[in-house]
């Protein structure tokens, strides 16, 4: 029996950013309907590699196949086309603060309609969008707020505008940067708690980065810990022991600030 | 400075101190001191008795409006009533017509200049760090189309509107329209320049995110860039719509019908009555719009 391709398949893939290598030499392979969670300490390259995954940063070196398609052969409206397929929850949320929570959500399905239909939908959306909205923000638990100022939300309520966002994508894969960063420890767990529940129901796709190791073993079968640029780790939560953890996360003697 | 503890004189000594500042201070009382004693704008010209002499008449009689200076019995409130049918009325319709036609014509061709002389946007990766996928090399093209933006918008704002109006007008004839149009220009420049910064100074993170989820560079800028940087824009949109009416007023001088017009007309026919009566009118005008634009920015910055 044929196969599935995988969501994500990087083979030698170095990526290099204002000349310095942030990625080296990673080889991974993710299967459809996968949930993973990228652990690391900050620098090691978690972001840049969500990043590799949607095709907006390019490998130096090696390939990068999304879907089972090689993304350095995609025209640019093809790879948009991928992207409007990835859902990406960004660590700041990253919304239009002056807009409404729905238009925020319609906001998700811009890439896959062309200039006029998706400017119209996100001024004025329709029942049949309103509705779909109402329905995911039912789901992440902030129905209520379809029509308030997202400004006015607090910083967990935004999260969930933003995962909000991303399902109204339709997404095949859903990404995640470090999405509980800003939130306390319960909140934490249940909006991941939420995440995991969601890929499991539409059989998506789930790379979440993450700082908390206890999440990570919580929630997910498989855990990519990355260092220094390298894949460090990359098996089963149950496998990886404090001696793995705390060579994961010790300080070099020149600690890296900047988050990559 | 002195007695106490010894250490804050040490740092007092010791502090940082700016010489460029010093110099710049010595100077400009040195260029004040220079233009006072050499100059050939003689101080005194303001107060010889010739002058003073002018300014009484001017106030105590030809400034008078007619029933107060005739004591002809005729009521102020008639004679007030009567400039404004004659030239106050038409005098500020045209005023702010040609300040609001001029100031939505910049604040149009404005949003546009700046959007395409913002470098945030006019990027190859518009708003994602790093990006290097995907994409053409168009970084050239998109550069030189923002330098070039950024080139016309100083060339429209170095211009005044006095010297755009007076070369309008040897085009398009004395009517409204060489007001408008100059105004509309030079404010095209100026509002260019400051949308171009509004949106290079938007938060980049949520434009980021439409891109990363395929927006193409149109979309984000209507969806994303458009609602984020209304309400700053329109801040400076209503400061400019002020400056616009006290302009059209002063482009009158050059024989476009606005109160400026009519000021200069009531100087030639030798009405100064009529003429101080206009003057306060136009400053009266300013003073509006100066509320109606400082009361809509009061608005606007709650949600800014």
């Amino acid at each position: 029996m044929e196969q599935p391709p995988s969501a994500f398949r990087l083979s030698r893939v170095e990526v290099q950013l204002g000349g310095n290598s942030v990625l080296r030499d990673i080889d991974l392979s993710i299967a459809a309907g996968e949930r993973i969670a990228l652990v690391g300490p900050s620098g090691a390259g978690k972001t840049t590699l969500l990043r590799v995954f949607t095709g907006v940063i390019g490998p130096r070196q090696g390939t990068v196949e999304v879907q089972g398609i090689p993304i350095h052969q995609l025209k640019p409206k093809a790879l948009r086309k991928l992207r409007s397929r990835i859902g990406f929850v960004h660590q700041d949320h990253s919304l239009i603060p002056n807009l409404r929570v729905a238009q925020n959500v319609v906001a998700g399905r811009l890439g896959q309609r062309s200039l006029v239909p998706a400017l119209r939908s996100m001024l004025w959306p329709n029942r049949e969008e309103l509705e779909e909205a109402h329905r995911l923000l039912e789901r992440v638990g902030i129905a209520d707020k379809l029509f308030q100022r997202t400004d006015s939300l607090s910083g967990g309520q935004q999260q969930r505008v933003a995962l909000a966002r991303a399902l109204f994508q339709r997404p095949q894969s859903l990404l995640a940067d470090e999405p509980v960063a800003s939130v306390d420890p319960a909140r934490s767990r249940s909006l991941i708690q939420l995440m995991v529940a969601l890929a499991e129901e539409e059989n998506w796709t789930l790379v979440v980065s993450l700082h908390d190791m206890e999440l990570a073993r919580d929630f997910f079968p498989r855990v990519i810990g990355l260092r220094k640029a390298h894949v460090f780790y990359d098996g089963s939560p149950q496998e990886l022991d404090s001696t793995h953890i705390k060579e994961l996360y010790q300080l070099e003697e020149e600690p890296h600030a900047s988050s990559t | 400075m002195k007695g106490g503890n010894p250490q804050i004189d040490a740092l007092w000594k010791s502090r940082p101190r700016s010489r460029a500042l010093r110099f710049s201070a010595w100077f400009a009382l040195a260029l004040v001191g220079c233009v006072w004693m050499f100059s050939n704008i003689q101080v005194a010209e303001l107060w010889n008795a010739h002058r003073l002499e002018n300014l009484h008449r001017f106030l105590s009689t030809r400034a008078l409006p007619e029933p107060l200076r005739s004591h002809s019995g005729e009521s102020l409130w008639l004679w007030c009533n009567q400039q404004m049918q004659a030239y106050g009325w038409r005098g500020l319709e045209a005023t702010l017509e040609i300040s609001v036609f001029a100031i939505v014509l910049a604040g149009f061709f404005g949003s546009l200049l700046g959007s395409f002389g913002a470098r945030n946007l006019m990027s190859a990766h518009p708003f994602v760090p790093h990006a290097t996928a995907g994409h053409g090399d168009c970084s050239h093209a998109l550069d030189r189309v923002a330098q070039a933006m950024r080139i016309l918008c100083i060339l429209l704002r170095a211009i005044p509107e006095y010297i755009w109006a007076y070369l309008l007008l040897a085009m398009l004839g004395p009517n409204a329209w060489p007001a408008v149009l100059a105004l509309a220009i030079h404010n095209s420049g100026i509002l260019g320049r400051l949308a171009g910064e509004t949106i290079e100074n938007l938060p980049a993170e949520p434009l980021r995110a439409m891109t990363m989820a395929g927006a193409t560079r149109k979309e984000v800028a209507v969806a994303g860039i458009f609602p984020m940087a209304l309400g700053r824009y329109l801040l400076y949109f209503f400061y400019r719509f002020e400056t616009c009416v006290r302009e059209a007023t002063v482009l009158g001088m050059l024989g476009i019908v606005s109160l400026g017009y009519f000021i200069f007309e009531a100087r030639a026919h030798d009405q100064y009555d009529v003429l101080l009566f206009l003057v306060l009118l136009g400053g009266l005008l300013v003073m509006l719009a100066d509320l109606v634009s400082d009361l809509a920015r009061r608005w606007l910055r709650r949600g800014v």
